[in-house]
């Protein structure tokens, strides 16, 4: 057993509530308190060991970012103690401290002199942080003629090449659009497979799930579970489901870091860098529409994807969603978590088709959202939410949402 | 008690001192950073921090020498001695005015990253301290000559030692104080005024002249003066700036160790 490279005991965070704003000048001249508390982390007791990914969650303002910012070292805790080994990347506020006016270059020089680099150290991956980022043409023009995808690319290359130990992601496992998204993707699950330890803290419980070994869910700043990421996950989705229906499970699952279409987008019979859907056709007893009536138990529901497989990837994957009026999410599929390999067709179009004989889903109006997602299923390159509207009726009186298959014994 | 009050005497300088050689690198970069937010977009780019007290020391020259002809007073170099006590006063001025918004200025580097704070004070003091350095030095040299010129080294690294307590208490009271920035410019401008650098402390009515003790300012300005003339310097003027250093430097060490969780809240 590896000794822990995060050691957090009893970590609190309050900030300074006073009735005057003179108060707190009082309180720092004389180093007498005049304030209250309002804590925003409680008592949070952890130890990380070395190349494990613990997942964060918990709702907005549970102390999620306080958390990570006290790890990522840019904010102190106010109670108890912390033991942190090694080098710590946050991907927190990308170029937060890229001055404008500097060039490329010299942010690259001043952003790894922030993380503790020196010069020969940063001479050594600069090639690499160029090579990765693709701005090597603009490199020496100030930043502020950056485009915010320029931006964003070569922070997240200086933040991911400095080789850190620990690393700190708040929500999304990739950044920047198109081509890059997938890099970055690939660059973070790099780290992964290194052995790195990965703090990833975020609201789609799908990929915390997927990704993490440990789940520590935070509530009112306080470790309300800690454990396996299918019993965390569960316990908090529990919860959001109990607490607010519509608006969390809406929040959870809505929030990959692909892009989001309502309708099918057709995409130039041209291979764009990056998967794209390319049709979408949902049919019911073997008529194709967007809008269907369908029968509880008898309807045969046919569904077929067809999608630009991108240049030079593995080929993607397809994941579906069946949902609610209120969003929740009532069942999925997934071709990762079927492991089915997916296929091109005759003109080079990846096609993932799935049937569902007998509709099991008992009368109700739901959606089917459609997911390109990467190879592992983890990152999502594009997402078409209502490619379909189900209007289900059912023969019978029975209740609820599924028809359980069963047979009655004599 | 007393061992705190020793221990931040300490830290006062130790602290910022170790930050400098721990981050080396950090400070050297940031410097760059200071160099070119100071100087973008403009033509004459880093020649601007040297040129400006070089155009302040040619516009002394043009007004009191050409215009007033008053380069003889009292059997005294006028010019030389304004220039003399003036040079520092911009130099002092400079750094505690930026001192006093030193948190705003770089809130998005210790907000954001692991930054080291108690880099600032420093890093405020390395451009104007070096170009100072410079003008004063060759000031001094055409003046009084080469010793003069190489007793002047220390003056700008001294001036500034002596003003960091300052500039931690400024860094302070410029983010939790509003109206002290506000006030600031008024307040150096009044010191300025009483204190002898656009005149002689001869000039001055002897009411006034017995109590000048009473301002460090005084002191500093005859200590630079004597250092550069190469005369005698009062010692009582310098036991007065150490001890007065001394007084201030741990209350200001810890009054800024004190306030840098607050300026994260408040910032």
């Amino acid at each position: 057993m590896t000794r822990p490279i995060i050691k957090l005991a009893g970590i609190s965070k309050y900030y300074r509530l006073y009735r005057h704003d003179f108060d707190r000048a009082k309180e720092i001249f004389t180093g007498r308190a005049h304030h209250e508390k309002h804590y925003a982390l409680r008592d949070i007791s952890i130890d990380v060991r070395h190349g494990e990914v613990v997942g964060v969650v918990g709702k907005n303002g549970a102390g999620k970012s306080t958390l990570l910012k006290i790890l990522a070292d840019t904010l102190q805790p106010s109670e108890g103690t912390m033991h942190i080994e090694g080098r710590v990347a946050a991907l927190l506020e990308l170029g937060a401290s890229f001055h404008p006016e500097m060039t490329g270059h010299e942010n690259i020089y001043l952003n790894c002199s922030i993380q503790g680099l020196g010069k020969q150290e940063t001479d050594a991956i600069y090639d690499d942080i160029i090579a990765f980022s693709g701005v090597e043409e603009f490199i020496h023009r100030p930043v502020k003629t950056y485009s915010s995808g320029m931006f964003v690319r070569l922070a997240f290359a200086i933040a991911t090449h400095i080789d850190p130990d620990i690393l700190i992601i708040d929500e999304a496992l990739s950044v920047g659009d198109g081509a890059f998204a997938r890099k970055s993707f690939d660059r973070i699950m790099d780290f992964k497979r290194a052995g790195k330890t990965i703090f990833f803290c975020s609201h789609s419980l799908y990929q915390v799930e997927a990704l993490c070994d440990r789940v520590l869910w935070i509530h009112e700043g306080r470790v309300r579970a800690e454990g396996a990421p299918a019993t965390v996950v569960t316990e908090y989705g529990e919860f959001l489901r109990m607490e607010a229906p519509r608006a969390e499970s809406m929040e959870v699952e809505a929030e990959g870091d692909g892009e989001v279409a309502e309708k099918p987008v057709t995409v130039p019979r041209v291979s764009s860098a990056t998967p794209r859907i390319v049709d979408i056709a949902v049919s019911v007893d073997g008529h194709r529409a967007r809008a269907h009536k369908v029968l509880s138990g008898h309807s045969t529901l046919d569904i077929a994807v067809s999608f630009d497989p991108g240049q030079g990837l593995p080929l993607a994957s397809v994941g579906i969603a069946f949902t609610g009026g209120d969003g929740r999410i009532l069942s999925s599929l997934g071709s990762v978590n079927d492991g089915i390999a997916l296929k091109l067709d005759a003109e080079g179009l990846g096609i993932a088709r799935v049937q569902l004989p007998k509709f099991p889903l008992l009368k109700g109006n739901y959606n089917i959202d459609v997911y390109l997602m990467c190879e592992q299923g983890l990152h999502i390159y594009e997402a078409v939410v209502q490619a379909a509207e189900l209007n289900v009726e059912q023969k019978g009186l029975a209740r609820g949402l599924v028809d359980l298959p069963h047979t009655w014994l004599p | 008690m007393l061992v705190r009050v020793l221990r931040n005497l300490r830290d006062g300088v130790a602290v910022p001192l170790r930050a400098c050689i721990d981050h080396a690198s950090l400070l050297r970069m940031l410097v760059r950073r200071d160099l070119v937010a100071r100087t973008s977009g403009t033509l004459l780019g880093k020649l601007w921090p040297a040129l400006q007290p070089a155009l302040q020391v040619l516009g002394f020259w043009f007004l009191f020498d050409i215009v007033y002809g008053m380069r003889e007073q009292r059997g005294n170099d006028f010019l030389e001695y304004l220039l003399i006590g003036m040079l520092p006063w911009l130099l002092l001025s400079e750094v505690l005015t930026r001192s006093s918004g030193l948190f705003r200025e770089f809130a998005n580097l210790y907000r954001r990253t692991p930054f080291p704070v108690e880099l600032l004070p420093v890093l405020i003091m390395v451009i104007p301290g070096v170009v100072h350095t410079v003008v004063f030095c060759g000031l001094a040299f055409a003046f009084h000559g080469p010793l003069a010129a190489l007793q002047s080294l220390l003056v700008v690294p001294l001036l500034l030692l002596w003003l960091l307590p300052l500039t931690l208490l400024f860094s302070v009271l410029g983010v939790f104080l509003r109206d002290f920035a506000q006030g600031l410019p008024f307040l150096l401008m009044l010191i300025m005024y009483s204190t002898p650098i656009l005149y002689f402390p001869d000039m001055l009515p002897d009411g006034f002249r017995n109590w000048l003790w009473l301002n460090p300012f005084a002191d500093l300005v005859s200590v630079i003066h004597a250092t550069v003339d190469t005369s005698t310097i009062d010692p009582n003027a310098v036991a007065r700036l150490v001890g007065l250093w001394l007084l201030m430097l741990g209350p200001c060490w810890a009054v800024f160790r004190r306030s840098v969780p607050h300026v994260r809240e408040v910032l």
